[in-house]
């Protein structure tokens, strides 16, 4: 297979035609942050946290969903970039809401581990937040507030556990993850496969805590 | 060889919007049987019919009334004040936008651009245009449907 020669970061550097900027870039150990990619699914660009700069193009490039072409030049952390994913990362915020202080997830998320890194601080944008009431089963636990549509866990659903459940329906700021065409979270919806919840980047898709309802026996007091 | 893999990405999805068009103009709205069997008919997932069919203002998801209102909401309408557009169809007809009223006769819907920025704010009624909306206006043109 052909190799492409490319420069990344001023180092000059070649891979396999096909591959992504971002591929490219792991294999050269230079760390792009993603949201909404995973390797084992079928890229859609949905959160643009991964933008690069590439010389000669209009915009900045989505490098998860772009293949190295011959000669490209690619930045992957220049101010420029660097102020963009800032920006997004501000943007996801402006309507995500709860507190990371709060949220269960906080330790294992990584839009919370991407804006610490890229040092944001409350969102300058104040919009609308999106609120929905959290659903749970006894397999998984769906809170639609933090959720940011990066659609990993639709792909998840589909590619991977091959169940197709969930999906993603309604428009602009409407949008949001549904079972179905738009079911309740039912006992039987989801087996406990977990993959969803696995791939989630946010504090969205959880395992259920019911910390009541599993008591049983005499209740304990210390005197 | 690119890497994209194509199970999202199958040429039966270019069959979703026909299919869903000719269900509508059946039965005048998609109804949750027919998501489900289009999709069995594509081979899909039902989630992702029924997300092609919210996506979209002009596929309708729910009955809808003898008269369809759509107003636009996007930006340049939204310069112009749509919101005083909607807020008066609102306050006449007496229903919110998704909604449809108790005599069957109107259908509140919001939509996107419609192509006639430069008449903002603008909105359709049924495959009629209607632009430069105002207040007075737009009860003259309510006055048109029956
Ligand atoms: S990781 Fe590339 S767009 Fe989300
Ligand atoms: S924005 Fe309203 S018609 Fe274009």
């Amino acid at each position: 297979m052909a190799e492409v020669k490319v420069t990344i970061n001023g180092a000059q550097t070649s891979g396999r035609e096909g591959v992504t900027i971002l591929e490219l870039a792991q294999e050269n150990g230079i760390k792009i942050p993603t949201l909404c990619y995973l390797t084992e699914l079928s890229p859609t660009g949905a959160c643009r946290i991964c933008i690069v700069e590439v010389e000669g193009s209009r915009t900045l490039v989505g490098s998860c969903h772009t293949p190295i072409t011959p000669g490209m030049i690619i930045q992957t952390h220049s101010p420029k970039v660097l102020a963009t994913r800032k920006v997004i990362i501000e943007l996801l915020f402006a309507s995500h809401c709860g507190f990371c202080m709060l949220c269960n997830k906080a330790n294992v998320c990584n839009l919370r581990e991407l804006a610490a890194d890229l040092d944001v601080g409350l969102s300058p944008f104040q919009t609308r937040k999106r609120f929905y009431p959290i659903e749970d089963n006894p397999y998984i636990q769906i809170d639609r507030t933090q959720c940011i549509l990066c659609r990993k866990c639709v792909r998840a659903c589909r590619e991977i556990a091959e169940n197709g459940i969930l999906g993603i329906a309604y428009r602009s700021f409407d949008t949001k993850i549904v079972i179905d065409n738009d079911q309740p979270l039912a006992q039987d919806t989801c087996r406990d496969c977990d993959i969803c919840i696995s791939v989630c980047p946010t504090g969205c898709l959880s395992k259920p805590k019911k910390l009541s309802a599993a008591k049983t026996g005499k209740p304990l007091i210390i005197c | 060889m690119t890497k994209i893999k194509t199970q999202t990405i199958s040429p039966q999805n270019e069959n979703i919007l026909i299919r869903l068009k000719r269900v509508e103009s059946q039965f005048g709205y998609i109804p949750e049987e027919s998501i489900t069997e289009v999709a069995q008919s594509l081979d899909l997932p039902v989630s992702e019919i029924y997300g092609v069919a919210t996506f979209y203002s002009f596929l309708a998801t729910k009955p809808l009334g003898r008269n369809v209102i759509w107003v636009c909401q996007n930006l340049p309408c939204h310069l112009k004040h749509a919101e005083i557009t909607i807020d008066n169809l609102e306050r006449t007809l007496g229903i919110k936008p998704g909604e449809t009223t108790s005599d069957n006769k109107f259908s509140l819907e919001l939509t996107n651009c419609i192509g006639a920025c430069d008449y903002a704010p603008a909105m359709l009624i049924n495959r009629d245009l209607h632009g430069n909306l105002t207040p007075n206006k737009i009860s003259q043109i309510l006055k048109l449907y029956k």
